[in-house]
């Protein structure tokens, strides 16, 4: 994996952190949750801006195939434990390499097609 | 402190599963609420929780932003979710001379509880965690006899005790 690619799947992480964050602050039972906690929870316009900074620092194919597969799965971005895709629970055979014009490569899981990342 | 519960009815034991001494910091070195969240989430890093501590920093302070998990009477639960987080977990730290946390009350922060844990889409565990150390903590003498434990072991006991009370 050269640096712009490890750059970019970085990125990428925040950004599926944040969109899980956004996620459970716009949910009415978990952010009623953490107040019924204690917890003050506001300022989730700050935390929509940081998303959009996030995804203009994505590579276009890579962020494309993000919201695409985020429609389908909570979690896009996962890591792989030993051999075996976290997200799908299934080993992995060969590794799937999706390449950018750049030459930046990416690892899928050819089962699930999640991206995947080396702990 | 609010209402402590979510749910009556777990009685999962999660603080005596997510209680580690190598997840303790018995004094933080650190003063200001900033670096005290670098100091715990490093923390994670020496026992191999994550290999990416600089990501789950971003995760936590972005929480953070979002309001002060500082709950007052010198308590506070600073949590997040983030992809390099593979088991959820907990950092507990002591600080005899307080943090400013930002707490509702202004007191500063003396007992320190960070929890963090993976996005899975269905966790209510995660909450119910951190609902648990809330409750396990909301009397004085409980706080007290934390701040004053010699060793981990009588933090571990005392937490435990609490919870089950």
């Amino acid at each position: 994996m050269n640096d712009t690619t490890a750059e970019s799947l970085d990125t990428l992480i925040q950004l599926q952190d944040v969109d899980c964050l956004l996620r459970e602050m716009r949910d009415p039972e978990m952010s009623s949750q953490e107040e019924k906690l204690g917890f003050a929870v506001e300022g989730i316009s700050n935390l929509e801006r940081t998303r959009e900074r996030l995804a203009s620092q994505v590579e276009d194919r890579l962020l494309q195939t993000y919201e695409r597969m985020s429609r389908r799965f909570f979690r896009v971005i996962v890591p792989v434990n030993g051999r075996v895709c976290s997200g799908c629970r299934i080993s992995l055979p060969t590794n799937s390499i999706g390449r950018n014009s750049e030459g930046a490569t990416y690892e899928f899981c050819e089962n699930c097609g999640r991206i995947l990342y080396r702990r | 402190m609010s209402p402590t519960t979510l749910s009556p009815t777990v009685e999962i034991p999660l603080l005596r599963q997510h209680l580690r001494k190598a997840l303790f910091i018995s004094e933080l070195r650190s003063k200001r609420k900033s670096s005290v969240l670098e100091e715990m989430v490093a923390v994670l890093a020496t026992a191999d929780v994550t290999r990416h501590p600089e990501g789950v920093l971003d995760a936590v302070r972005r929480r953070e932003a979002l309001g002060s998990t500082g709950l007052g009477k010198g308590i506070a639960v600073p949590h997040a979710r983030s992809t390099l987080i593979t088991e959820r977990s907990m950092v507990i730290a002591r600080s005899s001379k307080g943090i400013d946390f930002g707490s509702p009350d202004g007191i500063p922060t003396n007992l320190c509880f960070l929890i963090v844990a993976p996005p899975l889409e269905k966790d209510p565990v995660y909450l119910n965690l951190v609902a648990e150390i809330v409750r396990a903590v909301r009397l004085a003498k409980t706080r007290q006899r934390i701040l004053e434990a010699p060793d981990f072991g009588t933090v571990r006991r005392t937490l435990i005790e609490a919870a089950n009370e």
